[in-house]
């Protein structure tokens, strides 16, 4: 991951565009009426490069989940395409989804829940082979299952055990086995580490790095813990109510973020270090996060926002390089959803923490 | 000193045996400071924070030894009443989940209130007004409108605010916060701590923090107690700590957390895992998952050593702390 040799030139494996999710809002028991929609997710585009960590951070209810759920088809779009090698998957049914579907796998966040109580981790992880018995034959998926725990740090003596037996990180460690069953390409792992100890955290984060490399995983990685992300991921996606709001390589979005939402998330991201407390500035935004059925006009950001302007009520920010950054080049130059995206001076306050100067609380 | 627990011991008879949830804590915290109890899950943070506010599961728990001194009283030789009057007055706690700790027929007004016409005996009237002034206080918008309205409909920053608010209501001279941001979004969390830095100042209140987030830690704290196994097993001033920790285990932790300026391959991780708490390692209870660990390890007990190398109060639960500070 963070040294794996994904670029920009490696192609892509995943090609999101225009997507969206509106659940409707009704009212009524016998005739339900529509009065609104709640906007999960509303027009979200990225690529994931093959052999490449997408990261994708964004507060709670920002609709993380339900972009990773549209990945693995859990959930339909109300709009937009995802096109895997080239081939859009919202558009196919029947074989030649169950084909592709095989290939996009997803580890959930909650170890403790996700996983069915009265089932044994060995029928747990051979599930998926019941879906698509061409994978593994009837008579050769308990061995398979033996290999998947071995590769995943656990002992093959476990197979008959249930997972209540089992610590969350164990647990974490039978989702991600199960998510390999299949032999996927992209792994879609959605808050796989927010629910265990830190200490148990850093060993699934290492499993992932591993695993990335001995199987050629693309990885959509989201969460909201920022230093885990940057850790993990090669380019990172930031979110905002439903949107896209700034992506790039990871040192372009931690290091020279241009987008006052991603500055303020990072400003106040806890640095483990009381040395630099005294010295940091603290972009702490005012109210909270306007709720998805009411999107507010324009920049979506800008009731928080304290650069906002007229314009930003009129006119809603494309995701792209900014034009008065675009001749410049260097790493301000990437995709930012602002009218007036500036690098800003920035100020470190730990080594490698960014905060811009002009910050205002 | 505000508050000191003194080798406190805390278990719980349950079907399959008994968990020796805390193990002779020792901790203290002065009016005006903060201290942050830092620890795994199960370590006891939560248990030892109920024992000091007397709000413990009795059974299944049972404090089996020690004292709990709060300006001087031996909280633990109370009656019930006296105790409850301390409980709100003179010492509140926020709980990690704002929703499932308010009550979510009454409007945050009514509850708010509550506290003044209870412990103050104020009138309905009055105790609405303090009810907006405080919400007011912890910066909530449109307070005289919003007083009016039920949990459920602030959001999870905002709720967490009005616990704040609960708590401060009768200006105790102790808060107890229990991860009262773990269920919060970095930029919430940002706005919360930074309210009860603020507060605690203003009030000169002492403030106990119980997280898991050693960022979080570095940000506010003036000392921190790292809890392993129900036992505190490393005790420093925050900066100290963070610049060479005296305990394997909170090395370990410091480790293993990635940053943002650091971008390594491999995150250290510590192995194994948290123990059994009916089944606690005998010596050091630590030692199955530390690096550091000789036979003597397995045998003896490592008492609180006071780290003479240091000019700051500290204190290590580790036979070779000093190899650990200085390696
Ligand atoms: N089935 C549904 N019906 C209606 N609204 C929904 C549904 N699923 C999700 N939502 C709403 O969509 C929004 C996005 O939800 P989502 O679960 O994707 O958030 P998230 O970014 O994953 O948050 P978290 O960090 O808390 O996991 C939220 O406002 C949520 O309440
Ligand atoms: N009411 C209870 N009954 C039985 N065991 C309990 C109870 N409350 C806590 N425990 C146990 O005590 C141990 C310490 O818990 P706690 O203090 O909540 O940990 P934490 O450090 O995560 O706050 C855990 O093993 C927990 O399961
Ligand atoms: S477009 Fe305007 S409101 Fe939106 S982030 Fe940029 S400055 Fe702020
Ligand atoms: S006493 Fe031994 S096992 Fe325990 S922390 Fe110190 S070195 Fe490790
Ligand atoms: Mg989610
Ligand atoms: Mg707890």
């Amino acid at each position: 991951m963070a040294s794996a040799p994904a670029t920009a030139s490696a192609e892509p494996i995943l090609e999101v565009s225009g997507l969206y999710k509106h659940y409707p809002l009704t009212q009524g028991i016998l005739f339900k009426k529509q009065v609104g929609s709640v906007k999960a997710v509303d027009g979200v585009d990225f690529t994931l490069r093959r052999g490449e960590t997408l990261g994708i951070v964004g507060e709670s209810g920002c609709g993380k989940s339900t972009v990773a759920k549209m990945l693995v088809n859990l959930e339909r779009p109300t709009a937009g395409s995802i096109k895997y090698k080239g081939e859009d998957i919202t558009k196919l049914s029947g074989r030649a989804l169950k084909a592709v579907r095989r290939n996009i796998q997803m580890v959930f966040q909650d170890p403790y829940t996700s996983l069915n109580p009265r089932m044994t981790v060995g029928d747990i992880i051979g599930e998926p082979y019941d879906i698509h018995p061409e994978v593994a034959p009837k008579g050769d998926r308990r061995r398979r299952v033996r290999e998947l725990l071995d590769v995943v740090g656990l002992n093959p003596e476990y197979i008959n055990r249930y997972p209540h037996q089992f610590s969350g990180g164990q647990r974490q460690r039978i989702g991600i086995a199960r998510g390999l069953a299949l032999r996927p390409e992209v792994i879609v792992a959605d808050e796989p580490v927010s629910a265990l100890d830190v200490s148990v955290q850093a060993q699934v984060i290492n499993l992932m790095d591993r695993l990335q490399n001995e199987f050629d995983l693309s990885y959509v990685f989201i969460a909201h813990d920022l230093s885990i992300v940057r850790h993990i991921s090669d380019r990172v996606g930031v979110m905002y109510l439903g949107r896209i709001v700034e992506i790039g390589k990871d040192a372009e979005i931690y290091d020279h973020p241009t987008h006052p939402y991603t500055q303020a998330l990072l400003s106040a991201v806890p640095v483990p270090d009381p040395e630099a407390r005294e010295h940091r500035e603290r972009i702490i935004l005012a109210g909270d996060v306007p709720s998805p059925t009411n999107i507010p006009s324009g920049c979506r950001f800008r009731t928080r926002c304290w650069k906002a302007q007229e314009r930003c009520a009129q006119e809603v920010p494309a995701l792209v390089v900014p034009p008065h950054l675009r001749g410049r080049g260097g790493p301000e130059a990437h995709d930012s959803a602002c009218h007036f995206a500036e690098a800003g001076s920035v100020m470190r306050s730990a080594p490698g923490q960014v905060v811009p100067t002009e910050a205002e609380s | 000193m505000l508050l000191e627990v003194r080798d406190l011991h805390v278990e719980f008879r349950t079907r399959d045996g008994v968990a020796k949830a805390v193990n002779g804590v020792d901790y203290g915290v002065d009016a005006g400071e903060t201290l942050a109890v830092l620890g795994e899950s199960g370590s006891g943070k939560s248990v030892t924070a109920q024992a000091v506010m007397g709000i413990l599961d009795m059974p299944p728990g049972r404090i089996t030894g020690g004292e709990i001194l709060f300006q001087g009283r031996d909280l633990l030789r109370l009656k019930e009443e006296e105790r409850r009057k301390v409980r709100g007055a003179e010492m509140a706690m926020i709980f990690q989940d704002a929703l499932s700790s308010l009550n979510p027929v009454l409007t945050v007004g009514d509850q708010l209130g509550e506290m003044f016409v209870v412990h103050r005996g104020m009138s309905r009237k009055d105790a609405r007004a303090k009810a907006v002034e405080l919400m007011d206080r912890v910066r909530i918008p449109a307070a005289k409108e919003r007083v009016r309205q039920y949990p459920h409909q602030f959001s999870g920053g905002m709720r967490q605010r009005i616990m704040i608010a609960m708590a401060l209501a009768l200006e105790p001279a102790l808060i107890i916060a229990d991860e009262p941001t773990t269920a919060l979004d970095v930029t919430v969390q940002a706005q919360v701590m930074e309210l009860l830095a603020e507060l605690r100042r203003e009030y000169r209140m002492g403030l106990i923090l119980i997280t898991h987030d050693l960022g979080v830690v570095a940000d506010v704290a003036d000392k921190i107690a790292v809890m392993y196994a129900g036992r505190i097993v490393e005790s420093a001033p925050v900066h100290d700590i963070y610049k060479a920790p005296a305990h394997p285990y909170t090395r370990g932790l410091l480790d293993s957390i990635p940053r943002l300026d650091q971008k390594g391959r491999q995150l250290y991780a510590i192995k194994g895992l948290p123990p059994n708490l009916m089944d606690i390692p005998p010596g050091c209870a630590f030692h199955p998952r530390c690096p550091l660990a000789q036979d003597v390890c397995r045998t003896d007990v490592p008492p609180l050593y006071e780290v003479t190398d240091s000019d700051a109060d500290r204190g290590s639960a580790c036979h070779f702390w000093r190899e650990c500070l200085h390696g």
